[in-house]
């Protein structure tokens, strides 16, 4: 009798055992045995979809969820134990969510939108001598492509050049009969 | 998240926090609500006054952290602890990360209530009791924090 109980006592002890043991092996972040597991270079385990789940929902200020300490997809290692046997990476499972596109808007240089790196300057030297100073400067840089003709776009430009063409007429005008 | 729950819910039953458990009655059947009655820890200001705590698990947790608030008619005169019940604790919401549990929530609230060396409420407790968003939920107020000393 007494050694029956002895021996029950012994296998709850076990028992206990075993779930302290395992439980050193559970993610930090759902509490069950780390699946997919990767750690982090602070040391802290994680199934990867879980920390995944974690890096995405704070994109800007990806720390460890247990010390805080800054963390990053290339900065965890995966953990591969010995019956493992599906050897790819998890970090490859959960395909990462591509990453936003954006590009730089184009730059207003100096007369605001429709004339995106078109340098107009009307320039009187000596006159008559450099009369048409005028520089015409076309940055390639930056430079967005023409528009489409019938856009609106392509109509303001139309109308700038224009207004631009008339000013210059009522100039050269003003000049010759000051 | 259910099996989270389900885990936190048995570490919580297994080591539980002296001076907190948890209100039976009211767990039975959704867990994503849970009410812990809390003690006043001896030798506190709280000695022998009992407080209701609430937490309200969110769909994404625990990604995202619980609502947690006292409720009941007896809320704990806190510096850090609005007369609405709301608390104004940085892990409940900045600072909240998915390794910490309703275990290490309550530590920390005993630790505040233990910490504290004079009763009082917070300085803008009046206007803000009038003017949070929304009473039932602490986490839809844009929290401050500022002070770290209790």
């Amino acid at each position: 009798m007494v050694l029956v109980e002895e021996d029950r006592s012994k296998s709850e002890n076990n028992s206990n055992e075993k779930n302290a043991d395992n439980s050193q092996y559970e993610c930090n972040i759902c509490l069950d045995t780390a699946r997919d597991a990767v750690i982090s270079l602070c040391g802290h385990l994680f199934c990867w979809p879980c920390l995944h789940k974690w890096l995405e929902t704070r994109p800007n200020n990806q720390t460890c969820p247990v010390c805080k300490s800054a963390i990053s997809k290339e900065k965890v290692i995966p953990l591969y134990g010995r019956n493992c046997t599906d050897k790819k990476d998890p970090r490859d499972k959960v395909p990462p969510r591509p990453q936003g596109q954006r590009t730089e808007a184009p730059r207003n240089n100096f007369f605001g939108s429709g004339l995106d790196g078109l340098h107009v300057s009307f320039g009187i030297g000596a006159f008559p001598f450099s009369f048409f100073a005028s520089t015409f400067n076309i940055t390639t840089e930056n430079r967005m492509p023409a528009p489409a003709p019938g856009s609106t776009q392509y109509a303001e430009e139309q109308f700038l050049s224009r207004i631009f063409l008339i000013v210059a007429i009522i100039f050269i005008i003003w000049i010759l009969l000051a | 998240m259910a099996q989270r729950l389900q885990k936190e819910l048995a570490n919580f039953m297994r080591d539980p926090i002296p001076g907190m458990s948890l209100d039976r009655n009211l767990v039975e059947g959704n867990l994503n609500v849970w009410v812990i009655n809390v003690d006043g820890a001896p030798n506190t200001l709280y000695e022998g006054e009992i407080f209701k705590l609430q937490f309200k698990f969110p769909q994404r947790y625990p990604f995202d952290s619980p609502s947690v608030m006292f409720i009941g008619n007896k809320i704990p005169e806190h510096p850090h602890i609005y007369s609405n019940g709301h608390i104004c604790l940085s892990i409940l919401t900045d600072e909240w990360s998915p390794a910490l549990s309703v275990q290490s929530v309550c530590l920390s609230i005993v630790s505040m209530l233990s910490s504290c060396k004079a009763k009082s409420r917070p300085p803008d407790d009046e206007r803000y009791v009038q003017t949070c968003r929304d009473p039932s939920d602490p986490k839809k107020t844009r929290w401050f924090f500022h002070d770290d000393s209790v």
